[in-house]
């Protein structure tokens, strides 16, 4: 009962909602009701919904959300910006500076404005900063982000850049971008991350050698789905040889078929009915 | 429109009765035959995105076995801690197989990137996984007769001929990569992938007729909201089931399930706020009739004979704060067939709205329970605090409909044929006779191409014309079209004018042949077929780009500027495919495209920034009075600044698109009258998106006969042109029919052929 008396204030405070309409129905106190209230769905959803609202009042509310610690938060608010290409335009200007100047956070920030409203000039910076010495985990992160949402051929040295990078959660996250990426016509790159030290890594590397049907790399496959230490890289590197076809990989398969884990064992059989 | 709802008083009945256990009559009620419950468990959450997200992993769900199914019944997990590669699972959604002997659940575990789909025997307990791409999300399997998993996937469809690296569609209003309808045997080989809608398509269940219905996002310009579709199991013959022509309760219905032929019980709720749950609604896709205690309603199945029965009439269907003892319902399973059958519900208390739960620091709590749709009266079964208790089902046997497939023509290749018998039928327009030269088909694509985010004020999608496939003396037309691709098609008049749109994205698979009645038929309605065959068959498709490679659908470079394209003989039409309004970057000066092509040619000398032709301009002004904006008509490519207030420390300046954009697409006016602003003066919109015939620059131009070949004699309107009036150069069929695609593709800034993502950086 007591919560419930909790949720009528609340319910009271924040008054009607508004309509469910995408991209339409929102205001300025909509906005400012949904931060107050520190629901991320909600702040998502009120500044979905003034996509084309001219709203002057509106701008320092989303441009604040720019420095939320929430990603998805941070993306929607660049995403209103992208809706208004002067003032993306001059923004963008700013988090460029920041790139070279920021802290990690203001990198972090910077980055995911960049990459969400695709400033495709800015890849140089991205790449500027992604060898700036003493970044956190976080912007370094961010940066790979941003070279993965913009999907460009230009920005794969960013990638590269984070393929080599000392935390394993960043050369994973460069890894699975790399696959994405428009018009990109080898896995080549990702080839030496199939001997990472983390599990994580290796198994997003097999992921991308397989959707690129990779062929140079197909004993090495056949090697980590029979000896591989972890269970997802083997399920994976079953999976991966499936795509790739070959008869070759009739032996190593058949062994990955009995292997003690029954999910890496379903799909080895599985891939075995793909070889040619 | 036959709807109807069902809207009683209830008052206090929704308060919550005493709990279905030892003391209850179970044994003898909806239940009493059933030994077990299924029901998955997943850590409670405030911040599961929209209806449509599909993703959110938080690691601690279970699948529990509830035996017998009464609040007294005892909880056993069946999965997934048996096995400890599967540690920190999350299961997002499961169904149960035909003969009761295994269940498919979307799952993902600690170590996982993403959602796969594993299988559970529930004799020996053993999980095992598919062999799909563990780079992406596979959720909602449902088990299809044939020995099938249906899904839905954030993975691609590829198409060997035109596109063998396709980027899947990214909605450009919702961000996420969307989820796509695929297939896979059992055994986890044959996946196949079916063809994309531009938006996701998500929470499919299996009828008993042997199709799949699930929810669209239909989302096309102002269209914008999650409607019923139809699709038969080998995911050919979409067709709409209900929602789309304003026959709903709510902005979305999600998670439908059959309670009888044609008839569904579902979720009706607004697209996002509402935590994927509200009202529950009972669908009728027919007329209703009533046999031995069921009433079904799969007789003239159509949208426009759809009804539904609000069976929680207080639960609000948008996204306000529910009441308390109101609640909202996440999902729905019918126990019976009766008119008012008995369900098995997931229902949270409170407003479940994720405003009101986050401020105060909590999340909805869904249990199970039993409800009575007579006297709305809910018996709690099971609810674990902190836990989503969702999804609760029999564990039982059901029988697997017949299978429903279409032929697929193998001599299509990677094309599919789409096309209607008379263009004349259709329940939402009416045509003059003879009036439609033809169907124009329109490829969509969003931001997955690179645009960032966005492709104008109109809040339409990307567009590029694939063709006029020409409309036979009997009413039919048929074209070739690339296999798998959304496409949007409309009946245009010998101008090249829109008469009517299709208000939604169609798409087919490789092969598919997809022949409509008309356009938009009365599906409860045969539709007559001449004699024979239709002329259009006779006379044979017409080639809409159907192996035409994605990036070569677009104009080529120097055809964007070339005023001439279109030749006497009515050749050359094919090479105007998408209208780049201006250069790549909307804030530079002096770039051009295919539209501002034709204003610099014709229209800036006296429409530019100086405004030599004197046209009065309009004023926007704040509730103030403060002036807002000043804008005089102006076809210039200049980089434009509109000020609507201070805007940021350093300056004031919100500056949009190029003179010409923001003068013929004009503010949106919803954002005009939220913000409390009024117009004053000559304002007009000049450019109508999906309406080149009503919009005032076209009526204006005033174009010449375009179809079947260019007469420059004949006008679209009995005004006097404009270039008569003002003695400029008359524009060329290139370029009237530029300004009409313009329109009638969305009045869009962006296309592909300035998408920025194209340059080198």
């Amino acid at each position: 009962m007591k919560t419930m008396k909790k949720l009528l204030a609340v319910a009271l405070l924040i008054g009607a909602a508004s309509t469910a309409q995408a991209g339409k129905g929102g205001s300025y106190q909509a906005i400012g009701s949904a931060i107050n209230s520190n629901g991320q769905d909600a702040i998502i959803a009120e500044v979905e919904r003034t996509e084309a609202l001219e709203c002057s009042q509106c701008v320092p509310l989303v441009q604040n959300l720019l420095t939320d610690n929430r990603y998805p938060v941070r993306q929607v608010a660049a995403w209103w910006f992208a809706k208004r290409p002067g003032m993306q335009q001059r923004i963008a200007a700013q988090m460029v500076t920041q790139l070279q100047s920021g802290d990690s956070i203001s990198v972090r920030n910077a980055a995911d404005f960049l990459g969400t409203t695709k400033v495709y000039k800015a890849i140089p910076q991205l790449l500027a900063a992604m060898q700036h010495a003493g970044l956190t985990v976080d912007a370094r992160l961010a940066l790979v982000r941003a070279a993965g949402a913009m999907a460009h051929v230009s920005a794969n040295p960013i990638l590269v850049a984070g393929m080599a990078d000392g935390d394993a959660s960043v050369r994973a996250a460069a890894v699975y971008a790399w696959r994405d990426v428009l018009s990109q016509t080898s896995a080549a790159p990702v080839e030496q991350l199939l001997g990472d030290t983390s599990p994580r890594v290796r198994a997003a590397a097999i992921t991308v050698v397989g959707a690129y049907r990779d062929v140079s790399v197909r004993m090495q496959l056949e090697s980590m789905v029979k000896t591989d230490t972890d269970t997802n890289v083997r399920r994976d590197a079953a999976w991966a040889l499936g795509k790739l076809g070959s008869s070759a990989s009739r032996e190593a398969l058949v062994l990955a078929s009995q292997d003690a884990s029954p999910i890496v064992a379903s799909v080895a059989k599985a891939s075995l009915a793909a070889l040619h | 429109m036959k709807q109807h709802i069902k809207s009683i008083a209830i008052g206090a009945a929704l308060f919550s009765m005493g709990p279905l256990g030892c003391n209850s009559d179970s044994d003898t009620g909806p239940l009493g035959n059933v030994d077990s419950l299924i029901v998955l468990q997943r850590v409670a959450r405030n911040d599961d995105g929209n209806v449509f997200s599909y993703t959110s992993y938080i690691p601690g769900a279970h699948l529990v076995k509830l035996s017998p199914p009464t609040a007294a019944g005892t909880k056993t997990p069946i999965c997934c801690d048996q096995q400890p590669e599967l540690a920190g699972m999350d299961i997002q959604s499961y169904d149960i197989s035909f003969d009761a002997t295994q269940i498919v659940f979307s799952g993902h575990s600690a170590a996982d990137s993403n959602y796969g789909i594993y299988l559970l025997d529930l004799t020996s307990s053993v999980v095992t996984e598919l062999a799909t791409d563990p780079g992406r999300d596979y959720v909602y399997p449902i088990f299809l007769p044939g020995n099938k998993i249906l899904f839905e996937t954030n993975s691609v469809v590829s198409n060997p001929v035109t596109d063998p690296m396709p980027a899947q569609h990214v909605d450009e209003y919702e961000r996420a990569t969307t989820a796509q309808v695929g297939t896979i045997n059992i055994d986890g080989t044959g996946e196949e992938l079916g063809p994309r809608n531009l938006s996701h398509r998500v929470m499919p269940d299996l009828a008993s007729d042997g199709r799949v219905i699930f929810t669209q996002w239909d989302h096309l310009g102002p269209e914008n909201q999650g409607d019923l579709m139809f699709m038969n199991t080998d995911m050919t013959d979409l067709r709409e089931a209900f929602g789309k022509e304003g026959d709903s309760a709510s902005n979305s219905t999600l998670k439908a399930r059959e309670i009888s032929p044609g008839r569904m019980i579902a979720i009706a709720t607004a697209r996002d706020r509402t935590i994927q749950a509200g009202a529950i609604i009972d669908v009728r896709l027919g007329i209703p009739y009533e046999t031995n205690g069921v009433l079904a309603a799969d007789q003239s199945m159509s949208e426009a004979n759809a009804t539904f029965v609000n069976v929680t009439p207080d639960v609000p269907v948008d996204n306000s704060p529910s009441a308390d003892t109101i609640g909202r319902y996440y999902d729905a399973y019918a126990l019976d067939q009766s008119e008012h059958p008995q369900l098995l519900v997931s229902w949270a208390d409170g407003p479940v709205e994720t405003e009101v739960l986050s401020a105060a620091g909590l999340n909805a709590e869904f249990g199970i329970y039993q409800y009575d749709t007579t006297t709305y009266e809910r018996h709690p079964i099971m609810q674990d605090p902190g836990m989503w208790d969702i999804f609760a089902r029999p564990l039982e046997a059901h029988t697997a409909p017949a299978i429903t497939a279409s032929e697929l023509d193998n001599t299509l290749g990677q094309e599919a044929l789409i096309g209607s018998m008379n263009v004349y039928t259709s329940t939402l327009h009416q045509f003059a006779p003879g009036s439609v030269y033809g169907v124009r088909m329109m490829e969509g694509f969003s931001s997955e191409e690179g645009f960032p985010m966005m492709f104008g004020t109109t809040e339409f999608e990307g567009h590029a014309a694939l063709g006029v496939a020409r409309v036979a003396s009997d009413g039919s037309w048929l074209a070739h079209v690339p296999a798998n691709v959304p496409i949007h098609v409309q009946a245009v008049d010998t101008f090249g004018m829109s008469l009517f749109n299709e208000p939604v994205w169609v798409s087919s698979r490789a092969g598919e042949s997809r022949v409509c009645g008309g356009c938009h038929e009365n599906r409860a309605v045969t539709t007559v077929i001449n004699p024979g065959i239709t002329q259009a068959a006779a006379i044979g498709p017409f080639d809409a780009m159907g192996e035409v490679p994605r990036a070569n659908r677009q104009m080529a470079t120097a055809d964007i500027v070339n005023p001439n394209l279109i030749q006497a003989d009515g050749t050359g039409i094919e090479k105007l495919v998408g209208m780049s309004w201006g250069g790549a970057d909307p804030t530079q000066s002096g770039t051009t495209g295919a539209v501002q092509q034709v204003y610099d040619d014709h229209c800036v000398s006296c429409h530019g920034a100086d405004n030599k032709a004197g046209i009065p301009g309009y004023t926007i002004t704040d509730a103030m009075g403060n002036v807002v904006l000043n804008w005089t008509f102006n076809l210039s490519s200049d980089p434009i600044t509109v000020n609507y207030g201070p805007a940021t420390d350093d300056g004031p300046a919100m500056q949009t698109f190029s003179a010409s954009y923001f003068s013929v697409a004009g503010p949106d006016m919803e954002a005009i009258e939220m913000n409390n602003l009024m117009i004053t003066g000559n304002f007009k919109v000049y450019m109508n998106p999906e309406d080149s015939a009503g919009s005032l620059l076209i009526q204006k131009v005033n174009p010449t006969q375009l179809f079947p070949t260019p007469n420059a004699g004949v006008r679209a309107f009995a005004t006097t042109p404009h270039s008569t009036e003002q003695g400029y150069t008359e524009l060329s069929a290139t370029e009237f029919y530029k300004l009409i695609l313009a329109a009638d593709m969305g009045v869009n800034y962006y296309a592909r052929e300035n998408n920025p993502h194209s340059a080198s950086y």
